[in-house]
């Protein structure tokens, strides 16, 4: 419906705690509808296990527990930051993909490899110094990644190869040569298990705590450069148009195979970075099982924060938070992980289901204002390069 | 003055009797906007109703208030007299209230019957569904308003005059009482707006009750009984087509007296600014469409392309703008060849492009106004320097923009989508019309606008044609086309038939042009580019 | 014990979508599923129903990545964490299973912080983390499952470049890792499966090149048989080179697997040395009517479907190491460093014999190996070689 009337440019704050509400309403609602799913599933599983009292309270201990371990102490807020780290990161390379009409599926494959790029190097300039070792496994790691996003950005560009079959392609490329490469020319040759050797001075130095990595600020780095390249520069704007509209990108004279290039290797070179982050800022060394889900939670990360840099800050701390506060859920009530995965899981499909949480909800002004999801999967099934 | 209840039959004569849709003070407000203040509206049994608006006006959101998609802050709807309350429009549907969208609800894939099934009660248990009830239901249907459909054909192959049918075929199969048509001839042929119109009649005729929205004004003056005219969320008059004319119902609809025909003026034509020399083009499957086209345009005239939509003219518009590689041939701008250069040099050269289709190409709706102004010029100063995009600019010219070509919006930084067509166009006008340029190509400037927005474009055309700028103008609107072109080329099948003087040429003889491209081709004219 | 809730949360875990992705097991054990084979509290008993602990020892287990009841080293190392708290009369330890190997630490460190005695970490992927834990908390007793060599330089820090300088018994005198001689199991099974023969051509399938373990089983394997009849062929093949699914998860894949690998080769008797992946191995043994031999835990009761073929399993006692080692703990005989289990301490064996009547040359032939074993004048892995990966014999 087109105003009519001109309404003065200045928003009143009525209107602002509005719109606040009109961004947040929905992964708000999702967040809380998962955590009445989770306590649903914790009652349910309890009444099916026979031989043990029934505890109607189980589901706060649990919830709890998650919270107070991951915020309920400093070591815990750490551990949580430590955790969004990577997810922040490996959220804003699916989120510039969703910006510019690409599905990143292929963030697990580019963060293998950012992590891979700079254990690489950093093994090899471990002995150097740390301002010296620190941006050259961090450049390697970018690199590593930028590659992963390249090809199937290329691909796509030149052939129109959907990125979301050969991303997932690249992702078991990625895992099928971390493992050769750790078990092979990179292992310790001592170690009885496969393992490359540490990163030395390349590694993140501590910042925050025990183990509150520069990862975090790099992470934060991230979010402001991507927000600002997105919103303040002609290259973002090219990239938002793309993903857009791309006919109208081409009317406009842009060239959307080269952005689409460009942005799926900017995907790359985030996930990458994410890998490096929790190489350098954790592990320091690589063992053939090294990281198993970041990029694939970045995926969830990117679509609860609805591909908002800043939001994603926020998503990323709400899944590292729950990773952090996994282990003293699992210590103190005793309930698997894999309670996490579910809830998490539930978010997500409240998430892809809005129509029906908007129903349920009467989250109407909501519907209306909400004009962002369209870019997400916008070139699904069709060609978006001619 | 009380008649027995089959005076329905006889349309608009009815006063007193109850009116069958009653909408009483209807007020709709939305964040900064009254959408609809106090409208209502009496639509009679057996009655044609006009709703006469501009784009922008509050003629949808009354609408959607009727069919449940949008509930109104104040005001009531009466059906027979009784106080309704409608939820959702299933609940509409339910009370017999249908609507035909402007973009049509089809499933092209399906055949005419299980589109018209589709969503119907029964379907939900088809053991029980009478397939061969419903057909013989369907063809009676049509039959009675004048019309022979086969029930098995697939939807996707039929024209979208007789789509159109489907989709009212649809709403009396569930047995609607009132059916709101949205801009039912936007996408119409003359011809086939008149086939609809009959249709109309008939079901207006069997008691149907008939709400047309619609800002073309002959069309409201033939087929409405009667007209009610909204302005700005405000009901601004009612008028009986007997009692009034196109120059006062423009008037009551825009506010002001409008000029419903420009003046053109007397051209100046100079030098040749844009040379075609038997371009080819092909369009997305390969098909040359566009088969070897000669044209000059010259700097201060209009050149005007008539033809049946779909015999070449979008793409070898796209040829021009450097959006379709040319199979072959050249386009030269002022002397320079720029055969296959990209949009932007194009742009860079001083062409500017109006696309027809303006959601595709010429606005990213989701993005704010602002930004949609600076779309061709956005990596340049002053919007950016270097890759900084400089936001202060952008807002600074674009509420210049907003102001010099009366855009109506609430601000800059609205998104596009949520502006009116009208003045979605005017955006677009407003960006390619705003700076220095030689070659202005028009494709269908003004398809879906209302007077106000088809004057103020035309206007504008006219003030660059004046200014020296050569025009390159396309239209399906054969009157536009007369009214504004200095020199006509009529466009047939991938060529450029005929050209003539724009001031001296015939309406027929050029429609009979459009039409079968010129006594060689025969009769078999109107299929357009199928073969 | 909530812990029965898990197989509900992992069934709905892995309808979850996108949760759903996350990463094969990336377990290092060819462990096999099995019921326990040694006398232990079940996992499932509540906390409530403990007798009233005459032991304040706080227990903790950190698993690999993967889940509690994977039939495998997780379940095991719990499993025996459960049953020696239960010995001394402690709680029953709670576990913590990471999704990630980037929280070994932190996983580790929850217990610490929560003031736990007893941390129980499992597989060699957590040495790492662990070495440093143990590092730097020295007052608190670490349990790493097949860890083995703790290595550390000489100021007790982990020694990431293997050199391993430092004297980890003396300088973390409380990190146990307990290691196994699987080569000793697998040369009992080699004996049994050569003198079982009839063709002269037997066959093994481990899970992956990358698992140390697998290859003493089969190195093992191949001695044994030899030792019994030294014209015996032994065909080697492993599923994966790398710790994806295929490897200890997937009996799917295992039993294709093992079917070309029948074809190819024809053995006579298969050795399964690949987890779940291994029991695909033995369906096709038994669907070939071939024998087979199960792995880890004696799995003619663990995994029925094979009984028609299973002659033995080559076993080690993995839940009676942990459950021994916090027994020592509480007794205050537990020492630091790598403690190995073998023949001499029972940490080792095969099950009793099925289908087949074993001659009794053979099993003399048996007691005396493991005889020569607990004397130490049976050396199954020469120069450490039976780490390396397994090979055919020519």
């Amino acid at each position: 419906m087109t105003p009519p009337v001109a309404t003065p440019a200045g928003r009143s704050a009525g209107a602002f705690a509005r719109a606040a509400w009109a961004a947040i309403a929905l992964p708000f609602v999702a967040i809380v509808m998962a955590l009445v799913v989770g306590a649903l599933i914790i009652l349910v599983s309890e009444l099916l296990v026979t031989g043990r009292p029934f505890q109607p309270t189980l589901p706060l201990t649990a919830y709890q527990a998650l919270f107070v371990g991951a915020f309920g102490s400093f070591d815990g807020l750490v551990a949580t930051f430590v955790n969004a780290a990577p997810l922040v990161l490996g959220g804003l390379s699916v989120a510039i993909g969703f910006k510019a009409g690409l599905f990143n599926i292929g963030a697990q494959g580019q963060f293998l490899m950012g992590a891979l790029g700079s254990v690489m190097a950093g093994v090899a300039v471990a002995t150097w110094p740390p301002f010296l070792a620190i941006p050259i496994a961090v450049a390697a790691g970018l690199l590593a990644g930028a590659i992963m996003g390249f090809i199937p950005g290329i691909l796509k560009a030149l052939s129109g190869a959907h990125e979301v079959v050969t991303t997932i392609m690249l992702n078991y490329i990625a895992v099928g040569v971390l493992a050769a490469l750790v078990s092979g020319p990179l292992k310790v040759p001592r170690s009885p298990s496969p393992v490359t050797y540490d990163v030395g001075n390349a590694a993140y130095p501590i910042i925050l705590g025990r183990d509150g990595h520069l990862g975090i600020l790099v992470a934060l780095a991230g979010v402001a450069i991507i927000w600002w390249l997105l919103y303040r520069t002609t290259w973002g704007f090219e990239i938002r148009t793309v993903g857009a509209n791309p006919e109208a990108a081409r009317y406009a004279g842009m060239h959307p195979r080269a952005v689409i290039a460009f942005t799926m290797t900017l995907c790359g070179m985030l996930a990458g970075l994410a890998g490096t982050g929790v190489l350098l800022g954790v592990s320091h060394s690589m063992t053939s099982s090294f990281g198993t889900t970041v990029g694939f939670d970045s995926i969830a990360v990117a679509l609860l924060a609805r591909s908002n840099p800043v939001g994603i800050i926020f998503a990323a701390i709400l899944f590292g938070a729950m990773r952090a506060g996994a282990g003293l859920m699992q210590i103190q009530a005793q309930i698997p992980v894999e309670l996490v995965d579910v809830v998490q899981a539930t978010i997500l499909l409240f998430l892809v289901a809005s129509p029906v949480l908007r129903a349920l909800f009467r989250l109407r002004g909501v519907q209306t204002e909400l004009g962002s999801t369209d870019t997400i999967t916008r070139t699904y099934g069709g060609e978006a390069v001619r | 003055m009380t008649h027995p209840a089959d005076s329905s039959l006889s349309p608009g004569l009815s006063p007193t009797l109850a009116p069958a849709l009653a909408m009483r003070g209807i007020t709709k407000r939305y964040p900064g906007v009254v959408a609809n203040d106090q409208i209502s509206l009496d639509v009679r049994p057996g009655e044609i109703h006009a709703l006469l608006g501009e784009n922008g006006a509050g003629k949808t959101t009354l609408m959607n208030v009727l069919y449940g998609l949008a509930r109104p802050d104040e005001g009531q709807i009466l059906l027979d007299g009784q106080p309704v309350r409608i939820e959702d429009p299933a609940d509409a549907i339910a009370r017999g209230i249908n609507m035909v969208h402007q973009h049509f609800m089809l499933v092209p894939v399906l055949s005419v019957a299980e589109n018209i099934l589709l969503g119907e009660e029964t379907m939900a248990n088809p053991i029980f569904l009478d397939r061969n009830e419903a057909h013989r239901r369907i063809v009676e249907l049509g039959r009675r308003f004048g019309f022979e459909i086969d029930p098995d054909v697939k939807v996707g192959s039929l024209s979208v005059g007789w789509q159109q049918r489907v989709e009212i075929l649809k709403a009396l199969y569930r047995r609607a009482r009132i059916l709101v048509l949205d801009e039912p001839t936007a996408v119409l042929t003359p011809q086939e707006t008149e086939e609809i119109f009959a249709v109309l009649r008939r079901l207006a005729q069997d008691g149907h009750s008939i709400v047309f929205i619609s800002h073309k004004l002959y069309e409201v003056l033939e087929i409405a009984d009667r007209i009610t005219v909204i302005r700005r969320g405000k009901v601004v008059g009612e008028r009986i087509p007997t009692e009034t004319n196109e120059d006062d119902l423009a008037e009551l609809m825009v506010g002001r007296e409008v000029q419903l025909t420009v003046d053109r003026g007397i051209s100046h034509p100079a030098g040749v600014v844009l040379e075609v020399d038997g371009l080819r083009v092909k369009d997305d499957r390969g098909n040359e469409v566009v088969r070897g086209v000669d044209l000059e345009v010259r700097a201060g005239e209009i050149f005007g392309i008539a033809g049946v939509a779909g015999n070449g003219q979008d793409e070898l518009v796209e040829a021009i703008v450097g959006l379709r590689r040319p199979a072959g041939g050249r386009v030269s701008l002022g002397g320079t060849d720029v055969t296959g250069r990209s949009p932007r040099a194009m742009n860079e050269a001083g062409v500017a492009y109006v696309p027809a289709d303006r959601h595709r190409f010429g606005l990213v709706l989701a993005f704010p106004l602002a930004d949609n102004l600076v779309l061709t010029s956005y990596y340049r100063r002053p919007y950016s320097r270097g890759i900084l995009r400089d936001d202060a600019a952008i807002l600074r010219d674009a509420e210049k923009t907003i102001e010099r070509f009366d855009i109506r919006t609430p601000s800059a930084t609205v998104k596009a989508g949520t502006l009116s067509g009208g003045n979605q166009q005017k955006a677009i006008v407003a960006r390619e019309f705003g700076r220095e340029i030689q070659l202005l190509v028009l494709d269908q400037p003004t398809r879906g606008l209302d007077v106000g927005s088809i004057e103020f474009i035309h206007r504008q055309a006219i003030d660059k044609r004046n200014a020296g700028t050569a025009l390159l103008l396309v239209s399906a609107e054969l009157d536009e086309i007369l009214e504004m072109s200095d020199r006509i080329g009529v466009m047939y099948r991938g060529t450029i038939v005929a050209v003539m003087d724009g001031r001296t040429a015939d309406k027929n003889e050029v429609g009979l042009l459009m039409a079968t491209g010129g006594a060689e081709h025969g009769a078999d004219a109107t299929e357009g580019r199928t073969a | 014990m909530i812990r029965r809730l898990q197989p509900a949360l992992v069934a709905l875990a892995s309808l979850a979508v996108v949760a759903g992705c996350t990463g094969g097991g990336a377990s290092p054990s060819p462990s096999a599923p099995a019921a326990t084979t040694s006398p232990s509290t079940p996992a499932s008993v509540a906390p409530t129903a403990t007798p009233a602990p005459s032991s304040n020892l706080k227990i903790g287990v950190v698993t690999d990545i993967g889940t509690l009841d994977d039939k495998n080293f997780n379940e095991y190392s719990y499993k025996g964490a459960v049953a020696g708290a239960a010995d001394i009369g402690a709680a029953t330890p709670p576990s913590i299973v990471p999704k990630d190997q980037s929280e070994y630490a932190t996983d580790i460190q929850s217990f610490v912080s929560q003031g736990y005695n007893i941390i129980v970490t499992v597989g060699f992927n957590l040495a790492g983390p662990t070495t440093t834990a143990a590092h730097d908390n020295p007052n608190i007793w670490f349990i790493g499952v097949d860890q083995s060599p703790i290595c550390v330089d000489t100021t007790g820090k982990l020694d990431t470049t293997f050199a391993c300088k430092g004297d980890a018994k003396t300088l973390l005198p409380k990190y146990i890792s307990l290691q196994f001689a699987e080569d000793q199991a697998g040369y009992l099974a080699g004996i049994v499966a050569a003198a079982e023969s009839k063709t002269g051509v037997i066959g093994a399938i481990g899970g992956t090149t990358l698992c140390q373990p697998c290859n003493r089983y089969i190195n093992g394997y191949i001695e044994g048989a030899q030792a019994q009849n030294p014209s015996v062929k032994v065909k080697v093949a492993y599923v994966t080179h790398d710790f994806s699914n295929a490897a200890f998860n997937d009996p799917v894949g295992g039993k294709n697997f093992a079917q070309s690998f029948i074809s190819t080769n024809k053995p006579d008797v298969l050795f399964q040395v690949a987890g779940k992946t291994g029991n695909g191995v033995l369906d096709a043994a038994c669907a070939a009517k071939i024998y087979g031999i199960g792995v880890d835990v004696d799995q003619y009761l663990s995994y029925p479907n094979a009984d028609p073929c299973i002659i033995t399993s080559a076993e080690k006692h993995l839940q009676s190491a942990v459950e021994s080692a916090i027994k020592g703990i509480a007794a205050g005989t537990a020492v630091g460093g790598d403690n190995r289990f073998d023949a001499t301490n029972d940490g080792i064996g095969i099950s009793p014999i099925t289908n087949v009547t074993l001659a009794s040359d053979v099993q003399t032939k048996i007691n005396d190996a493991l005889a020569a074993m607990k004397a130490g004048t049976l050396n199954t892995c020469p120069n450490s070689t039976c780490n390396n990966v397994a090979k055919s014999t020519p």
